[in-house]
């Protein structure tokens, strides 16, 4: 359906003049005695509703339904007419409520049967009628302004569902004729405003009223067209329940929905709490609901379809589905090719509001085409979401994309050791949530551009697997890692990163293990001054990432610079001659640098090295495996490596205890998914190095030995 | 998006083509030559597709089913063999009912008509086909539109001019119309020559079977990967928006939602979003073709090697049963997830959303989804307890209020009878018995149905002289101040008429 359709404004004018004050004829009983009461008492007399009463009721169901299935954009104008016309509400969205319409009729009261009728007439709120139609919606003036120069695109078309007990055809005719100069008085105006829309098509449904067992001196008349803007449809229809059943067929055919009854619903019995019956509910909904089963007219002969007569006939066509008693709270993303809000046709019986409750209540219930073949075959979902329902539908074709290549086999599918878990952990922290619109944010920006800065903030350093990280596999980063990444940091977060490097500092003093080593190291480990060097290059690369958002995060970064270990002069001149056997230029480009100014690229070369020794050391394959060095005396001196700050004063007693803490939880750190997915206690390490560039490693490794 | 192939194989396709001095070609040649020429582009960029083959003239067969097997049909192009007229309709039929069993009506799916522009004579001929069409019956309707959205290209082996001099373009060009427009006629340029039909079925690979490569991003993280099939542009409301949307070539995750929390929402399109190794593409362009053959089989498996971000997100999102949302051009979203097709096999998705802002309802406005780390206390709990979604309307629908509806008897007798039921509990009952009370009145004065209080409150009367004599004083005082009440609103005095009065119990003290 297109936005501006006729479907967008709808106008009820409903008759209040004296006649409608007659009574309908139907009479409802509302005095059930039960038999025990019976003796001695006189039953009330049964009520009758006026036509007013019965025209007031249907429409309000028929806007009840239109509400449920479309809270949003189709818009209803309520007008009343006897001597004037009363507008009972306006097309702002915060008027489109049955309630608010309720309690404005509820003002109205019934016809007076004693106002003079010669002063009373439809025709006061037909032209009120067409008069509000030419008025801009909210919807309209929305898009006339987003579309600026191509504003004519947006239409404006409407509705008018005249409920009233004409004279005779030759009235209606003529109610037709002040319609269509109305339409073409008010074009004339709203030339000249803002706020006013030329109307470029107008159906009228006219439901003329009477009374049961009267006969009518008005003919039914299909949809006719009677100028190029205005098209008329007759209808006549005794009070009652003829009414209501016409009324829902128009909201059908008007706003495209369809009908579907849900069957075999199981339900206790209001009597018998332990039996249960099955139950039938009817829900309306939008057509394309439907879609599947009116295209394919053709297949669709094994579908069981209940009241195949036409709408034509009055009759109601539905189809039927059959409940499948649900599955307990499975989470499951179907493939769902559409969802319509529903509405009961029935919203208060008690079958329908055991169906109701049961899905407000959170649950999902599939529905199951019947088929008299046997076949099952389910192709929708009932399910609500925040307290509203919806019928999705679901595919049950084959599918188009059935056997594809699984992404093992594609790029990078054949990595193992990505950081599965710690990526879910970065989608859960970046998981979203609704922001109300008034709250303004001082940087002007949208909440989703601001869910993508903190996307963009938080993966500026972020290794996929884990062979290509250090720091991401320590415990004692945590704190620091997960603080950087804030768009703005306290001073309190500064200090917690400051203590996270001294933390590491004093790991560093301590020798404790770094993981990078621990991974099938036998035999000849790394060194680890080396591992540290690894460890504080990934640090501060991180950290430099960030360093440029406040001052803050480049205390942070300075404390690094300021905190780690610089490599005995003696050790760096013993790596250059190193490199300079292997590769001139390298060595060059390496040597010429500051070790601060050391980039990410030279930690990862030089973990190749350290995984070029480990794969060399894995050779020797029928050693026994050695204990890991764990608690390996210090190689270095302390000195060496102690920190000046750390120099100048004693250690705090706090400082001691975290340490100690930290020291003892990074020991207690999850096992590394190389070790564990290990083969004979093989991992391969590194493997995006060698395929880039798998020479230099291979050379260094040769160096290192 | 599967394709069905439809080949021309009428005495027509036999005539030769006139070329000076080489082998002689039939027309035939030429369609196959393009068709092959097709098939292995798909084979090799669009290898996913099923696609069917069918030969008509005026019977039609169906040659090879939906498969992804191209070298099957290439194979069955070369056993073609000639039968007599041209006869589209009953071809286009085969094609409807073909699809339909395999795909259902929902399917889209795309049409290659492969014809000679000589459309059959008489009845039968195409031309027969479009003037009687509108004047059959519900059991002999033309076949077109098909229920299922259809691309229908026409690959014609002759030109333009040709077309022309007869009606047969007319007649093409209505048949692309009654398909439902979206589509295009593709006709030779100059001479009829292999040049000329590679030249057309080029241009048919790009418009329709050029894969559609895009990045996918998160923040930093990102990933060359194809989406297939290819996402079509789409127009929403042709009225307001004519101009068609496309999905963008850089796809940006804007965040995470729990699988639980976006609940199988409505997709337009689903789409398989392979990692793709876009340098390798760059040195086969660049390098030559001797050290292609050896380097190929070591620079996939290099590929595969190397981490893949698309990799990491699949496996995360699998083991966290979440999706990601993701931006697809302005207003436009589509959900990331892992998708098992059997135990063994999964894959990354890409779902496409409804175009607009709010795609939706219970996420509300993607506009407005922002970090969780900006809400005063998380929402999803410190345990995931919890969850912002869905979101709740600002107005509950009938169904989740206690509407009156009277419109059957028994909806009105019900309402009844419950005050009743309570008025025989009085005092024990007197909340409940004033809410129906009041509940009923609201309805009665909002449809002008006064008549229906004066009932019910000669009812209250009734119940209150039948009191037994154990009842509580009480009782008495209530049922007699509410019909009374009820009475007085009953008169349309607006006193005590008003929708938003409520009757209010009587304030009664036996304490004493």
């Amino acid at each position: 359906m297109k936005m501006f359709s006729v479907a967008h404004k709808t106008v009820f004018v409903v008759d209040h003049c004296p006649y409608m004050a007659e009574s309908s004829r139907q009479q409802v009983e509302c005095d059930v005695l039960t038999k025990s009461r019976a003796q001695g008492v006189i039953p009330l007399a049964p009520v009758s509703k006026s036509l007013w009463t019965c025209a007031v009721e249907c429409s309000m169901e028929y806007c009840r339904i239109l509400y449920d299935v479309y809270p949003l954009h189709k818009l209803i104008n309520y007008i009343v007419s006897d001597s004037e016309f009363h507008i009972l509400n306006s097309w702002r969205q915060e008027d489109q409520s049955t309630h608010e319409l309720m309690s404005a009729l509820a003002a109205v009261g019934p016809p007076n049967p004693r106002e003079d009728p010669e002063c009373c007439s439809i025709l006061h709120g037909l032209v009120a009628a067409v008069e509000s139609l030419s008025k801009i919606t909210e919807l309209q003036h929305e898009r006339r302004t987003s579309l600026m120069d191509t504003a004519e695109r947006v239409a404006n078309r409407g509705r008018i569902i005249c409920l009233t007990n004409a004279k005779s055809d030759t009235h209606v005719r003529m109610l037709e004729d002040c319609i269509q100069e109305t339409i073409l008085e008010q074009n004339k105006l709203a030339a000249g405003s803002d706020r006013l829309m030329a109307i470029q098509q107008c159906d009228l449904i006219l439901v003329h009223i009477h009374p049961q067992g009267e006969d009518t001196l008005v003919s039914d008349r299909p949809k006719k067209e009677i100028s190029p803007l205005l098209t008329s449809e007759i209808h006549c229809v005794r009070a009652g329940r003829h009414l209501s059943t016409k009324l829902n067929i128009l909201v059908q055919q008007n706003f495209d929905l369809a009908s579907t009854t849900i069957t075999n619903i199981p339900m206790k019995e209001e009597q018998h709490a332990n039996t249960s019956a099955n139950y039938d509910v009817e829900l309306l909904h939008h057509r394309d609901a439907h879609l599947e089963f009116f295209k394919s007219g053709e297949n669709s002969r094994d579908l069981h379809m209940a009241g195949t007569s036409t709408r034509e006939n009055g009759l109601k066509e539905t189809i039927t589905l059959k409940w499948c008693t649900p599955r307990t709270n499975s989470i499951e993303l179907h493939y769902c090719t559409g969802a319509y809000r529903i509405s009961p046709t029935d919203v208060n019986s008690r079958p329908s509001s055991c169906l109701t409750n049961f899905l407000l209540n959170g649950r999902s219930v599939l529905l199951e085409q019947p088929r008299k073949s046997g076949s099952k075959v389910i192709s929708h979902m009932l399910s609500s979401h925040g307290g509203e329902i919806f019928l999705h539908v679901l595919n049950s074709n084959r599918s188009t994309l059935e056997d594809p290549p699984s992404i093992s086999e594609g790029c990078g599918g054949r990595v193992t050791d990505y950081r599965i878990t710690d990526f879910g952990e970065f989608m859960r922290e970046n998981r979203l949530t609704p922001v109300s619109e008034s709250s303004h944010d001082p940087s002007g920006k949208l909440p989703v551009e601001r869910a993508k800065a903190q996307l963009e903030r938080h993966t500026r350093y972020w290794p996929m697997i884990i062979s290509q990280t250090t720091i991401f596999n320590m415990q004692a980063v945590v704190p620091l890692a997960n603080l950087i990444v804030k768009e703005t940091l306290s001073e309190e977060d500064v200090l917690t990163c400051q203590k996270t490097v001294y933390n590491l500092v004093d790991m560093e003093r301590k020798n404790d293990p770094l993981p990078i080593s621990t991974v099938g190291s036998r035999g000849k480990g790394p060194k680890r001054d080396e591992q540290y060097r690894i460890m504080w290059n990934e640090l501060e690369t991180l950290v430099k990432t960030h360093a440029g958002a406040t001052d803050r995060h480049q205390r942070v970064l300075d404390c690094i610079i300021a905190c780690r270990s610089k490599p005995p002069e003696e050790e760096e001149r013993k790596k250059r001659g190193r490199k300079r056997e292997d590769r001139e230029d390298r060595t060059e480009k390496n040597g010429s640098k500051d070790t601060d100014d050391k980039s990410w690229q030279e930690s990862e070369r030089l973990k190749g090295l350290v995984d070029k020794e480990e794969q060399e050391s894995e050779v020797i394959k029928d050693s026994p495996d050695s204990p890991e060095p764990l608690n390996k005396k210090p190689r270095l001196c302390t000195e060496e490596v102690q920190p000046p700050e750390r120099a100048k004063g004693p250690v705090s007693l706090l400082t001691m205890w975290s340490n100690r803490i930290t020291v003892a939880n990074s020991r207690k750190h999850q096992e590394f998914v190389g070790r564990v997915s290990s083969v004979n206690n093989k991992f391969e390490l590194y493997q995006q190095l060698k395929d880039e560039n798998g020479m230099d490693v291979h050379e260094n490794g040769k160096a290192s030995r | 998006m599967p394709t069905v192939v439809l080949m021309d194989v009428s005495l027509s396709m036999t005539r030769p083509v006139s070329l000076d001095g080489s082998d002689e070609f039939q027309r035939k040649n030429l369609a196959v030559h393009g068709l092959n020429m097709l098939f292995e582009h798909m084979a090799s960029n669009y290898r996913l597709e099923f696609t069917s083959l069918m030969a008509f003239s005026s019977l039609w067969e169906l040659l090879v089913p939906f498969t992804r097997d191209y070298n099957a049909l290439q194979e069955a192009l070369g056993n073609l063999e000639d039968y007599d007229k041209t006869c589209v309709e009953a071809a286009l039929n085969g094609v409807s009912n073909v699809v339909q069993q395999e795909w259902g009506s929902a399917c889209p799916c795309q049409v290659v008509l492969v014809t000679d522009g000589s459309l059959g004579i008489g009845k039968g001929s195409l031309r027969h086909s479009l003037q009687t069409q509108k004047h059959r019956g519900d059991d002999k309707k033309f076949p077109l539109p098909f229920p299922f959205p259809t691309k229908l290209f026409i690959m014609s082996v002759a030109n333009a001019e040709e077309l022309q001099m007869t009606d047969a373009m007319d007649n093409l060009e209505e048949l692309l119309r009654l398909s439902g427009g979206d589509g295009q006629i593709f006709t030779m340029e100059g001479p009829l020559c292999m040049k000329s039909v590679q030249a057309m079925f080029g241009r048919l690979i790009d418009h329709a079977y050029s894969p559609f490569h895009a990045v996918l991003h998160c923040g930093n993280l990102s990933s060359d990967v194809q989406v297939f099939p290819r996402p079509e542009p789409i127009v929403m409301d042709e009225e307001v928006e004519p101009m068609p949307r496309s999905v963008n070539i850089d796809l940006e995750i804007v965040g995470f939602i729990e699988i639980a929390d976006i609940s199988s929402p409505p997709v337009i399109s689903r789409h398989l979003v392979l990692p793709i190794n876009v340098n390798k593409e760059v040195d086969e362009v660049g390098t030559g073709t001797t050290d292609e053959l050896e380097e190929e089989p070591s620079a996939s498996q290099m590929a595969g090697k190397s981490p893949n971000f698309c990799v990491l997100l699949h496996g995360s999102l699998k083991v966290e049963g979440m999706v990601a949302l993701v931006q697809l051009g302005p207003e436009w979203y589509g959900m990331l997830y892992s998708q098992a097709d059997s135990k063994k096999k999964s894959n990354l998705m890409m779902s496409l959303f409804e175009p607009g802002p709010e795609p939706l309802p219970w996420l509300g406005k993607i506009t407005h989804l922002g970090p969780i780390s900006e809400a005063a206390e998380n929402p999803y709990g410190e345990d995931d307890s919890k969850s912002p979604f869905p979101l709740q309307p600002s107005a509950k629908r009938s169904y989740a209020q206690n509407v009156t509806v009277w419109i059957k008897a028994s909806g009105l007798q019900t309402d009844v009878q419950k005050i009743l039921r309570n008025a025989r509990k009085l005092p024990d009952k007197t909340q409940t018995f004033y809410k129906e009370l009041n509940r009923l009145r609201k309805a009665a004065l909002a449809f002008g149905f006064w008549e229906l209080l004066k009932g019910v409150a000669d009812l209250l009367e009734r119940e209150c002289t039948l009191l037994p004599d154990s009842a509580h004083p009480d009782a008495a005082f209530q049922l007699s101040h509410a019909a009374q009440q009820l009475k007085l609103a009953s008169t349309g005095d607006s006193q005590y008429a008003a929708f938003d009065h409520n009757i209010a119990p009587m304030h009664t003290d036996f304490s004493s």
